[in-house]
């Protein structure tokens, strides 16, 4: 038990450099880019991360059961994982102490509790430190998808347009259609709400790129938007636009912005934010 | 010499034991399409022509895969076993050929060549498989067209379009076994992508909206799984009161928009007495930047054209 306790210090030292009222995101080290797509597919670092984890793991589990010959394994496995990923990024190696995986591996091989106890809260806290500097800022750079290459079609000019651009022509047909709403120009609200309709379903060709299931479509673009952007059509075709059905429906089609935008409107932002 | 050839041939067809002496054991093993165009040169170059061909090493699968990375994509950019209905796993060796030779004409199961036709071949074993001729042998990759294919319950399979039927041709070039075949009936292997024809769609302007229907593709237009081909709907609306207004429309397979096979697509046009729309539609493959025409089309509001009755149809400009 008292070696679970000693992991599980481990697990909770990842995090952020915290100062006095602000929160700070190193940008990850350009030589950690070889191994994350589209340089790599095999995320190589990443790899190494869950080996060294199962490996700790793997001497706790062992050490609990008595079987030291399996934990040395582990620990053998750790040491080698542990100074493999040392080289692996230049701008990292102050992070890693290799001496203290061989202090692991001798604990082990003494057969010595206290002694593993010690040694790996010592090899955690080299983890921990490189994981509360760098992290956040590696997950949210390398695991969430760029926005920043990607470029849509605008579905009323037929223009191709980077994704922020896109963003702002439909949220500002959107904008339009309320004004002209509000101001009693039907014409022109009509034109702008069917524009906004239109750019709300050709976001479906950006999101497709990584949403290629069924169940992830329907998340996204399911029947509720689909049914709202028809319902929204069908207000704006009628001879009498009827105000507060329209808004109640662009109601209805915000709660699909708003979910995509939780997801990944802040990752999209930080990303942007790290790579100036 | 050549008669001598001839003789000596037939009486080696004859002998099963004989015909293993001409095996090319390295034909069995997989090998890279240039390797096929030893004997097969006139397919081999049709093929180069093809999609198929390109389809590993496409800029656009490139970016769209982010450098392969997207394990899912892969499988269908570089077959292993092409199998009706079924999804192919990715291929482990010359992943650049694409959709190559042996991973639609060899079979694991049987060590040979399939295809359409039953043909005598000493340097590898090949057998007669109608599942060529079927729709549902490209079904495995191109899902969602042949589901579309299926729903329009035509007759006319995948292969009678994209794999036009080029006549009886030699289906070996190499000396001298082209001396010992017969020409057979021979399907394009360029994979022709297509292009509808102004006469395969057709209009109808009814209550201010345009009905575009599309009459003789017997799937999508535009249609992709994964790609984003799109097509393109720019109408000029001319009112009676001289206002002219526009309208576009962009369709894509990704964005769910499409000319289903003789589904009208209501196309709304502002509200207006109109007295005749001018439409200029056009596309765009997957791969390319470039926009063709498809066809122009003049279509004059029924009232206008025929005294108050529905006007079908709309003919070309």
């Amino acid at each position: 038990m008292r070696v679970l306790r000693g992991f599980a210090l481990l697990v909770l030292a990842g995090g952020l450099a915290f100062g006095e009222n602000k929160v700070i995101l190193k940008k990850p080290p350009k030589s950690l880019h070889k191994y994350y797509p589209p340089k790599s597919k095999n995320f190589e670092f990443l790899n190494n991360m869950y080996i060294m984890s199962t490996s700790f793991f793997g001497i706790n589990l062992n050490i609990n059961e008595g079987n030291w010959k399996g934990a040395l394994e582990w620990a053998n496995r750790l040491r080698d994982t542990y100074k493999k990923t040392s080289r692996m990024v230049p701008e990292w190696k102050k992070y890693f102490k290799p001496a203290l995986a061989d202090d692991l591996v001798k604990a082990v091989k003494s057969k010595n509790v206290d002694k593993v106890i010690k040694a790996s809260k010592k090899l955690g806290q080299t983890c921990a430190s490189c994981h509360r500097d760098n992290e956040i800022a590696v997950k949210l750079v390398y695991h969430y998808p760029s926005f920043d290459n990607l470029k849509l079609e605008d579905p009323v000019e037929f223009m191709e347009v980077k994704v922020g651009k896109y963003m702002e022509k439909m949220t500002n047909s959107l904008k339009a259609l309320r004004i002209y709403l509000t101001q009693g120009q039907k014409d022109m609200a009509q034109e702008a709400g069917t524009n906004f309709a239109e750019r709300v379903r050709g976001l479906r060709a950006m999101c497709s790129k990584c949403h290629t299931d069924k169940a992830s479509e329907e998340i996204y673009m399911g029947k509720n938007l689909e049914s709202a952007l028809t319902k929204l059509e069908e207000l704006l075709s009628a001879e009498k636009l009827d105000q507060k059905a329209i808004f109640s429906t662009l109601d209805r089609i915000s709660m699909t912005c708003a979910k995509c935008h939780n997801v990944h409107l802040v990752p999209a932002m930080v990303q942007e934010a790290l790579a100036k | 010499m050549i008669p001598l050839i001839i003789l000596l041939a037939f009486l080696l067809a004859g002998c099963e034991k004989l015909e293993s002496v001409f095996i090319e054991e390295d034909l069995l093993q997989r090998p890279q399409a240039k390797r096929c165009m030893d004997c097969h040169a006139d397919i081999y170059e049709e093929w180069k022509e093809s999609r198929h061909y390109h389809a590993w090493t496409s800029e656009q699968f490139k970016i769209e895969s982010e450098n392969y990375s997207k394990l899912k994509c892969l499988p269908c950019h570089a077959p292993h076993q092409v199998d009706p209905d079924k999804k192919p796993v990715l291929r482990a060796e010359f992943k650049a050929d694409g959709v190559s030779c042996v991973a639609c004409h060899f079979k694991e199961e049987t060590k040979s060549m399939h295809g359409p036709l039953k043909v005598w071949s000493p340097p590898h074993p090949s057998k007669k498989d109608l599942a060529y001729v079927r729709s549902n042998f490209c079904a495995g990759c191109h899902q969602e067209t042949f589901k579309e294919w299926r729903r329009s319950g035509t007759i006319k399979t995948c292969q009678s379009c994209h794999m036009p039927d080029l006549g009886k041709k030699d289906l070996i070039q190499k000396f001298p076994y082209y001396l010992f075949h017969l020409s057979k009936p021979r399907s394009s292997h360029r994979f022709p992508s297509l292009k509808a024809k102004p006469e395969d769609l057709r209009f109808e302007l009814k209550d201010n909206v345009l009905y575009i229907t599309n009459y003789r593709i017997p799937h999508n237009l535009p249609t992709a799984d994964q790609g984003d081909p799109r097509l393109y709907i720019i109408a000029r609306v001319y009112y009676r009161n001289g206002k002219v207004r526009t309208v576009r429309k962009l369709l894509s397979a990704q964005s769910k928009q499409v000319l289903a096979f003789r589904e009208p697509f209501p196309l709304k046009l502002p509200k207006g007495e109109i007295e005749e729309v001018r439409v200029r539609v056009l596309r765009k493959l997957a791969w390319k930047k470039e926009k063709d025409l498809i066809g122009e089309f003049r279509i004059p509001s029924p009232s206008h054209a025929r005294g108050g009755q529905s006007t079908q149809g709309g003919g070309p400009q």
